[in-house]
């Protein structure tokens, strides 16, 4: 059985995995909600539509930033990318997450 | 530049709200098409199926579309429009409650308006010059007597050397006698001033050139620079102007320059001369007073160069202890009158706190009626609550709602006070400072303060008039929901609105005496009597070039005094001499002005008590002019002119009240200041009076007091700073000022007419300063009326309508008509008359303190007779039957209807 994460840890590293996806390349919305999926190889079941107030979130923080583009199959969508304030925030944040994952994983070992 | 990144995407967010949704509607839908797409490709399942499973994975499309609205921050903007909407729609809806309401909030504002724009105006520190905030006036302030001392000549020397100040310079007014284009000579409003004030002020001139340096000099040609009004109005705009020869005063001298419109630095000036300051020989204290200017220096704060100047005002202390010890030099902002001793900031504070309280309760009012309307809505409010609207929510509906009629007031306020202001703010400083020039810096359109302090003014309003209502009919909406008494009325008016009715009912009482008061003062003083025909005689106040110059010695100045009296008898015969013309005499002040006053003792009744009399220095010709013959005793003759001859004549009141009726010829009386009688009275020289005449003005317009009048004859050769001249004419007394300029100026070429006026229109201007006070009285009281009538009216219709079925059952019961009127009546009734007792307390307290300020001391009860009293009585009578008319409408309404409706309406 796949572990399933309470909603709001999840909600917390959120900002996280969307931030993480979009280093990678700009993206619209379903595909940055695929690729959460992808990479957590499911073990995070994103409530699809939960990733737009993220974005709006990220975007009023100014970590993130959109603007509207064609697909390939030429339909019309909304496309966000990283900002250099964005890229800062996401090298922190991954910094403390390891932090705590080899804390946790510290702790669990000795246990 | 993620600040920036963040700023644009939150302010793209905060306006672009329709855009915003479009955007998040559009995304969701492409997001949907694109799983279902998927779903069908990767699944098998087909199209319908993969939509519902797309939906259902995404999870409530209005749930996130809301939670973004929220993340928006606009949640509570959209409803807040909403409201403003709503309150928009019930101002229309309710139109007697806009046009009642608003115009009182309007008055409240506008007073507010005026106010804060006249205190502006007053106390601004904004010059309208390069660098106006840092151009400053250095005064001497003398912390003995609390005042400016500014005969500066010596210490202008001393401070040039000052550092933290740059282009220092100094002025002094000096109206001169001009001679136009035409040869006619009228007085201009002139300034000696230093070159420097030109850095100050720094205008090209329209023609020629400013004055500079050399023409201060010892010896240098005089020249002048003329005003853009004088040239235009005076020189008929001559091109050629620069380098004539204009004649000034007694002399004459080079124009050099023509300043553009609008510029009159220093204050009000229309014509420039040089001011010599290298002056040798100039002692502390000596010379004329000057006002001296400069600009703080580059980088210098107020205060550095105030502790410059502290330090510089030690040093002339050390080294002339006699007359600087209690000098102190201050820098100021240009435009401040004076050093503040915390006498203007606390006159504002008061009027500031008198303007928020008149809106407070003016607004207090408005939340009444607005109470009674929610009241009547509290079905409406109900449902809103049970449909999951908070507490804050309803209130803020109803403040939005207040809002609304106070922005539509404010607007209305705010183009009243414009209006005002452009009317009457510039003829009202003319006449409380008794100038016809005001300070070029003085505007009258309402300053971006004043409109932000009417705005704070009008959210204020709101407050009282939105937020206390809704507070009191909110609390315990929700136990009335449950209890499903709706309609049924939990609601009640409780004593907070008894008290604003009551209040606003004796301020309607109360402020129609203060009107009668005010215009009991103004018939006292339309029927001042001057004891002969005013209208007959014309007023000359004079002036004389020169009679400031600071080089003068005591011998210089008696030769002066003597030139200026004989050039005053010269005039008056001359004037004498001229058809139309009876008599003409001279005097200190005019019958009717503020006299000199002092106290008085009669030598040979050493048992009397001392008495306040006023006193008047008058020709010899002054009573045959007046034709006030001497009643008893003689008139003066010249041998009395002699400096020893020591006589004086006395008035009927003075027989009056120093006498008690006894026959004064023969007396000898001493008199001084206060001060000089109480300590050495042995060394007051005595005077014997020789006559009796009528009273003849010598009780000032503006006091309602009756004065003792005591007449010296005026010993010639003394320097007056402006003599006085009164004709008596067969025709109309105007007819013959134009002569008396012409005459004055052909006597003596530096003698000016300073002003002329029929004597009895003296008090003209001062007549016109309380009729603005009693309209503006007027505007009060009819506020208030209309304010209390709409409150009482409010009250009585929301009672009725709570009663309705209670009224109902009552007559269906066979109640008589009479009963119901009693109970309804029985309230409004009380709180009527609870407000004309209070307001005739305020009355009677108002009188009570009238009659202890010393300007009614003496008098009737604060200048109201007991006449006023039936009057007052009588409108008191008049309120209450107002009042009742007003609660009558609902009364009926309340009969009309008929049991089984009000039964019905359960």
């Amino acid at each position: 059985m796949p572990l399933r994460p309470q909603t709001d840890a999840l909600r917390g590293s959120l900002d996280l995995l969307v931030l993480n996806t979009l280093s990678l390349a700009p993206m619209h919305g379903w595909g940055i909600s695929q690729r959460v999926q992808q990479t957590s190889k499911g073990v995070l079941e994103v409530n699809q539509g939960s990733l737009y107030p993220a974005l709006q979130r990220l975007e009023k923080d100014g970590l993130i930033t959109s603007e509207w583009g064609t697909t390939d199959n030429n339909r019309r969508a909304r496309y966000y990318r990283l900002t250099a304030a964005g890229r800062r925030a996401l090298g922190d944040e991954l910094e403390s997450w390891r932090r705590f994952a080899a804390g946790l994983e510290a702790v669990l070992r000795t246990s | 530049m993620s600040w920036l990144e963040g700023s644009r995407a939150r302010l793209r967010l905060l306006f672009g709200r329709r855009a915003a949704e479009f955007r998040t509607d559009e995304e969701f839908r492409f997001h949907l098409d694109m799983e279902t797409d998927r779903l069908v490709r990767e699944a098998g399942l087909s199209r319908d199926e993969a939509r519902r499973r797309a939906v259902a994975a995404f999870g409530g499309v209005q749930n996130h579309r809301e939670s973004m609205s929220d993340g928006r921050g606009l949640a509570w903007l959209s409803g807040m429009s909403l409201d403003l909407k709503l309150g928009g729609r019930m101002l229309v809806k309710y139109p007697g409650l806009t046009v009642v309401g608003g115009l009182a909030m309007a008055f409240g504002i506008w007073f507010g308006a005026v106010t804060f724009q006249m205190f502006g105006v007053l106390t601004g520190t904004e010059l309208p010059l390069p660098d106006g905030d840092r151009i400053v006036k250095i005064q001497n302030w003398d912390i003995q007597t609390l005042k400016d001392e500014d005969r500066v000549l010596y210490d202008y020397q001393f401070w040039r050397s000052a550092r933290s100040i740059t282009d220092v310079g100094a002025y002094r007014d000096a109206s001169v006698n001009l001679a136009g284009g035409d040869g006619a000579v009228q007085p201009a409003a002139a300034a000696e001033v230093t070159a420097s004030a030109f850095r100050i002020a720094p205008e090209r001139p329209l023609l020629g050139r400013v004055l500079d340096e050399s023409d201060e000099r010892a010896g240098a040609e005089p020249v002048v620079l003329l005003g853009h009004g004088v040239w235009a109005n005076r020189f008929d705009r001559d091109p050629g102007i620069v380098g004539r020869n204009v004649k000034i005063g007694a002399g004459f001298a080079t124009v050099v320059g023509v300043m553009p419109e609008g510029f009159a630095f220093p204050m009000a000036h229309e014509l420039w001369l040089p001011l010599r300051t290298d002056v040798p020989g100039v002692e502390p204290l000596r010379g004329g007073a000057i006002t001296v200017f400069g600009r703080l220096g580059p980088g210098v704060s107020f205060e550095s160069s105030q502790a410059e100047f502290t330090a510089l005002g030690r040093r002339l202390a050390a080294e002339h202890p006699t007359t600087h010890a209690q000098l102190q030099p201050h820098v100021l902002p240009y435009t401040q009158m004076s050093v503040d001793t915390g006498e203007v900031t606390q006159v504002k504070a008061l009027t500031y706190v008198f303007v928020v309280a008149l809106v407070m309760v003016v607004c207090s009012t408005v939340a009444l009626l607005l109470f009674a309307r929610a009241a009547s809505r509290e079905t409406e409010l109900l449902v809103r609550s049970a449909l999951g609207a908070s507490r804050r929510r309803i209130v803020a509906q109803l403040f939005a709602e207040a809002l609304v009629l106070a922005g539509l007031a404010a607007a209305v306020g705010l183009a009243a006070a414009q209006l005002a202001l452009t009317r009457w703010g510039k003829p009202y400083l003319m006449m409380a400072y008794e100038t016809t020039m005001l300070p070029f810096w003085f505007d009258f359109d309402l300053s971006l303060t004043t409109i932000v302090a009417a705005l704070a003014l009008a959210v204020i309003g709101a407050v009282v008039a939105g937020v206390m209502p809704g507070r009191k009919i909110t609390r315990g909406l929700g136990t009335r929901l449950r209890a499903g008494t709706a309609g049924g009325g939990g609601t009640s008016f409780g004593g907070v609105w008894t008290a604003v009715i009551v209040v606003q009912i004796a301020l309607t009482v109360a402020l129609p005496s203060v009107v009668m008061l005010v215009r009991g003062e103004i018939r006292r003083v339309e029927s001042y009597d001057f004891g002969f025909p005013a209208e007959d005689y014309l007023a000359v106040t004079l002036g004389a070039d020169g009679a400031l110059d600071e080089t003068m010695t005591e011998e210089v100045r008696a030769a002066m005094g003597a030139r200026l009296s004989s050039s005053i008898d010269a005039l008056r015969q001359r004037l004498e001499a001229e058809p139309g013309v009876v008599g003409v005499t001279t005097v200190d002040e005019f019958p009717g002005e503020h006299h000199d006053y002092r106290r008085l003792e009669v030598v040979s009744m050493p048992d009397s008590a001392r008495s306040w009399v006023a006193t008047a220095s008058i020709h010899p010709s002054y009573f045959d002019v007046l034709q006030a013959p001497v009643r008893t005793g003689r008139a003066f003759t010249s041998a009395d002119l002699a400096p020893n001859a020591r006589v004086v004549i006395v008035d009927q009141a003075f027989v009056d009240l120093v006498m008690s009726g006894r026959n004064p010829v023969g007396h000898r009386v001493r008199f001084g200041s206060s001060a000089q009688l109480d300590s050495n009275v042995a060394d007051l020289p005595s005077y014997e009076i020789v006559g009796v005449v009528k009273e003849l003005g010598i009780s000032s317009i503006s006091m309602p007091q009756r004065w003792a009048g005591v007449y010296l004859p005026f010993v010639p050769g003394s320097i007056q700073a402006s003599p006085k001249m009164i004709v008596h004419t067969r025709r109309d007394p105007t007819s013959i000022a134009p002569r008396v300029r012409e005459l004055a100026t052909s006597v003596d070429a530096s003698l000016r007419v300073e002003k002329v006026t029929r004597l009895d229109l003296m008090a003209a201007p001062m007549l016109w300063l309380i009729g603005l006070w009693t309209r503006i009285i007027i505007g009060l009281t009819a506020v208030a009326l209309v304010l209390s009538l709409a409150g009482i009216y409010a009250v009585l219709a929301y009672i009725v309508a709570r009663r309705t079925r209670e009224i109902g059952v009552r007559v269906a019961l066979g109640a008589s008509a009479r009963r119901v009127i009693t109970s309804i009546f029985r309230r409004p009734l009380t709180q009527v008359t609870l407000g004309v007792i209070a307001g005739a307390v305020l009355i009677a307290l108002g009188a009570i303190a009238a009659a202890n300020t010393t300007q009614f001391e003496g008098t009737e009860i604060g200048g109201m007779t007991f006449g006023d009293v039936p009057l007052l009585v009588g409108y008191a009578i008049l309120m209450l039957g107002v009042c009742t008319l007003a609660c009558v409408v609902p009364t009926v309404r309340a009969l009309r209807v008929q049991p089984t409706e009000a039964l019905r309406a359960e």
